[in-house]
Order: structure tokens, then C-alpha cells, then sequence
């Protein structure tokens, strides 16, 4: 009898363990999946505010072509890209495209007080750091997630499941140094 | 250098915050027992019935209201999304880095640089910094301040130090009320009721001092970690470390007593001792300069 019952507490215990694992594996596995919605929004936002900041940026800087076409460009590539890898490559670019816009505002004392430039400059800079900070937070939740994968016992139920490790985002980062800016 | 925990930091917390919940509630019904012997016999059941319900319902008032008590106390008001625009970025910026939920955010009228974190767990959290902070420091101070206090919501700290800072700063009012009012209204003679005059008033004399005690233990440990979250939240220990620096020739500020080690710096910026509610803001420079 005893024996039985021995029995019946290991099974429940290792069913126990099971059940943990598995939810652990569903918690992380969100996690991962809500992190990268986090960059979603913070590069949907982003764009959004483009539009607006070109119209300003013409009223004050008209013959500054050039650059306010790469950013439109780097801003259509943006939306067109179909997956996130690429969506934040592109947005890697319209960074670029808008440090160089920003520093040719430099030279446009008119422009650099007006009112709605400096509300659109200052919440385009605090997007950039949020989407820096939900990339680290992704890269973090990726990084949990995979632990558990191959670290024992994790790895024994991984495999139960069928969960595989899941890949880092992998773009550079975006150089932190100031653009160039030619004048000719 | 050496790994801190994390998940064993918020476990801590959480079974700190319910041993001392029942610390309370033992000391409210010893208090009860205490003053239904002084008193008269007759009256025992209904004081000790008395007692307990006190206890209960005061230990579930703090734990859903402490952090509103706390911020009451220093007159805090809440930040405009227009007027702190920076205080909501950086905010929002770190609870993306850190996956938490937006806090509350509330600012205080003080010209020192200072910031804590409230509630009971981080869906129900609060920052508060003072003006001071928003005008005296930089961006990347700011943040790394504000990671600090966000250190604070991820590992518990909140839950436990403002339960500690509220219920027990409240006692020593409590116990400081009851001394008086055995000074003023001791005429009975009886020996047996003067024994537990004195024990009473021995206690509420030892209430105060172990209030005092506990109020020292709960932060020193706490800022490390706090410091250590934050560097895991912004990737830098460089806006923390300057926000110190600057911390350290900042103006001592009044505050109560009672809340001081909510505060991520000792309000009163005494010299550190064997009684420093805060461990000094060297030690804390050197401890984040080796991340």
C-alpha cells in the first residue's frame, strides 16, 4: 500500500513540475511576443509625427530638398516593411535621416524657435529612447525565454513542448555620434 | 562582483511585509492586554475584542491606503503630462525597459534633489520627486534616479518599506498618545494596576525606539539593490553616479521623521553613523562605479 502511494506522489509531483514549466514557457513566451509590440507602437509613432514635421520644417527651410525627401523616403520604407526586423532597420535609417535634419535646423534660427519644431523635436527625441529601451527590454525577454529553453530542466520540457530558442533582433544599433552635415 | 538576486529580494519583501503585518497585529493586541489589566477585569474581553478588530482593520487600512498617507505627508500633488512632459517620458521609457506598469507619477514642493517610490505592488505604485530634482538635474540624472525608483516597485520595496514607514511610524504616535494619557490620569492605588502602569509605560517608551530600529534596518541593504535595478533597467550606472554627486552638496530638507527612508537619500543629509537611515552616498558611488 505504501509503495501506491509513493507512486502517486511522484507522479503528481513531476505533473506539478510539468504544469509549472509550462506556464512558465507561456508567460515568457508573451512577454517576448509583447515586447515586440512595444516597438511596434513606439515606431508607429514615429512615423505619425513625420508628416507634421516636415510641413514644418518647409515653411522655415524650403530649399532643404534633399534631406526632407530621405526622410519621407526612409519613412514610406518604414511602413511598407513587412516584418519587424526589417521595420526597425528602416527605422535605423529614418533616425539617420532626421539627426541630419535635425542638425540642418541648426542654421535656421526662425524654425528652431518655432513653437510646434520644438514640441515635435523633443517628443521624436523621447520616442528614440523608447524604442532604444523596447528593444532592450525585447532582447532581455528574448534572453529569459531562451535560459529556460536550454538550462535544465527547462530544456527536458522544452523539447516536450516543442519550444525552440528564439533569435536576437540582430541590427546594429544606431551610431550615437552626430551626423555629418555638408554645406555647398 | 558579487550576483544580487532579484526574485529572492521580492520574496524577501513580500514575506517581510506579511511578519511584520503580524508583528503589528501582535503588538496592537499585547497593547490591548496591557491596557485591559491596567484598566479593570471585568472589561477584558470586550478590550481584547476591541483590540483585535483595531489591529485588523488598521493593518487593512495602511496596506491599501499607506502609500496615499505617505504622500500626504510631504503635501505631494499630482505631475501634468504638459508641464512634466520630460518626468512622463523618462518614466514611460523605463517601464518599457523594465516591462512595468506605468506608475503614478506625483511631484513635492522642496528645493532639495530627492525622489521615492510608493505602494503596495507595482500595479498600484507611485513616484515621487521633488522639484528640486526636476530643476537640478539633468536628463540622464533624472533617469537614472528615476531607475533607481523604479528598482524600488520591481523588487517589493515599496510594499514593505512604506507598510513599515506608515504602520509603525503611526505607533510611536499611538504609544506617545497612550504615555501621556497615563501621566495626566493616574490616581487608582491599587499595587497590581501600578505594575502594569509601569509596564505600559515601559513599553510605550520601547514602542518609539523599536520603531526607530526598524526604520534603520529597512533601507541600508535596499539602496544597493535599488542602485543595481537601475543600472539593469538603463544599461549605465553614469546618470545614477552624477545624480549622486550632486546629491551629496544638496541643502538637508524637513520632512517627517517617520518617512525619511522612503526617501532614495537621507532627507536631512546627516553624516553617516551606526544610526544613518541611508548608507552613504560614497559607498553607493564606489558600488555603482564597478558595474
Amino acid at each position: 500500500m505504501l509503495w501506491l502511494w509513493i507512486v502517486i506522489g511522484v507522479v503528481a509531483f513531476v505533473l506539478l513540475i510539468a504544469i509549472f514549466y509550462f506556464n512558465r514557457f507561456v508567460v515568457l513566451e508573451r512577454r517576448v511576443e509583447n515586447s515586440l509590440a512595444q516597438i511596434d507602437v513606439q515606431l508607429k509613432k514615429r512615423a505619425d509625427l513625420i508628416p507634421n514635421l516636415i510641413e514644418t520644417v518647409k515653411g522655415y527651410a524650403r530649399h532643404e530638398r534633399r534631406i526632407m525627401e530621405e526622410v519621407a523616403r526612409a519613412r514610406k520604407e518604414m511602413l511598407k516593411a513587412g516584418d519587424i526586423a526589417a521595420k526597425v532597420k528602416a527605422s535605423n535609417q529614418l533616425e539617420k535621416a532626421l539627426g541630419k535634419l535635425f542638425a540642418i535646423a541648426e542654421n535656421y534660427p526662425q524654425l528652431k524657435a518655432n513653437e510646434n519644431f520644438l514640441q515635435l523635436q523633443q517628443e521624436l527625441s523621447a520616442i528614440e529612447d523608447k524604442i532604444a529601451y523596447a528593444r532592450q527590454y525585447y532582447n532581455d525577454s528574448i534572453m529569459a525565454y531562451n535560459i529556460l529553453c536550454t538550462k535544465f530542466p527547462g530544456v527536458a520540457f522544452a523539447k516536450l513542448y516543442g519550444k525552440k530558442e528564439k533569435a536576437f533582433l540582430k541590427i546594429p544599433e544606431v551610431e550615437k555620434k552626430v551626423p555629418k552635415v555638408s554645406f555647398e | 562582483m558579487e550576483r544580487i538576486s532579484f526574485y529572492d529580494q521580492i520574496a524577501r519583501n513580500k514575506r517581510k511585509s506579511i511578519v511584520l503585518m503580524f508583528c503589528i497585529f501582535l503588538i496592537f493586541v499585547l497593547l490591548g492586554f496591557l491596557i485591559s489589566l491596567a484598566f479593570s477585569k471585568e472589561y477584558f474581553f470586550v478590550v481584547m475584542a476591541v483590540a483585535i478588530v483595531f489591529s485588523l482593520s488598521y493593518i487593512m487600512f495602511t496596506y491599501y491606503y499607506s502609500d496615499k498617507i505617505a504622500l500626504m505627508s510631504v503635501r505631494a500633488f499630482p505631475a501634468s503630462r504638459t508641464q512634466h512632459k520630460q518626468y512622463y517620458d523618462i518614466v514611460e521609457g523605463l517601464c518599457l525597459a523594465s516591462g512595468l506598469p506605468m506608475p503614478k507619477l506625483y511631484i513635492m514642493k522642496s528645493p532639495q534633489i530627492n525622489a521615492f517610490a510608493t505602494g503596495r505592488n507595482p500595479e498600484n505604485a507611485v513616484v515621487c520627486v521633488t522639484t528640486g530634482a526636476l530643476e537640478k538635474l539633468n536628463k540622464q540624472e533624472l533617469e537614472g534616479v528615476l531607475a533607481h525608483e523604479l528598482g524600488h516597485i520591481a523588487n517589493y520595496d515599496i510594499r514593505f518599506m512604506t507598510l513599515a514607514v506608515v504602520m509603525v511610524g503611526i505607533i510611536s504616535i499611538v504609544s506617545e498618545i497612550f504615555l501621556r494619557s497615563l501621566w495626566l490620569g493616574g490616581s487608582e492605588g491599587e499595587k497590581k494596576n501600578v505594575l502594569f502602569l509601569l509596564l505600559g509605560i515601559l513599553f510605550a517608551i520601547l514602542a518609539p525606539l523599536f520603531a526607530m530600529l526598524v526604520q534603520l534596518a529597512i533601507s541600508r541593504k535596499r539602496e544597493f539593490t535599488a542602485d543595481a535595478t537601475a543600472v539593469k533597467f538603463t544599461r549605465s550606472p553614469t546618470g545614477l553616479i552624477n545624480a549622486l554627486k550632486k546629491i551629496k552638496h544638496d541643502v538637508p530638507m524637513h520632512v517627517n521623521k517617520a518617512v525619511a527612508p522612503l526617501f532614495m537619500s537621507d532627507p536631512f543629509r546627516k553624516i553617516s553613523g551606526l544610526f544613518s537611515t541611508h548608507p552613504p552616498i560614497d559607498e553607493r558611488i564606489k558600488a555603482l562605479s564597478r558595474m
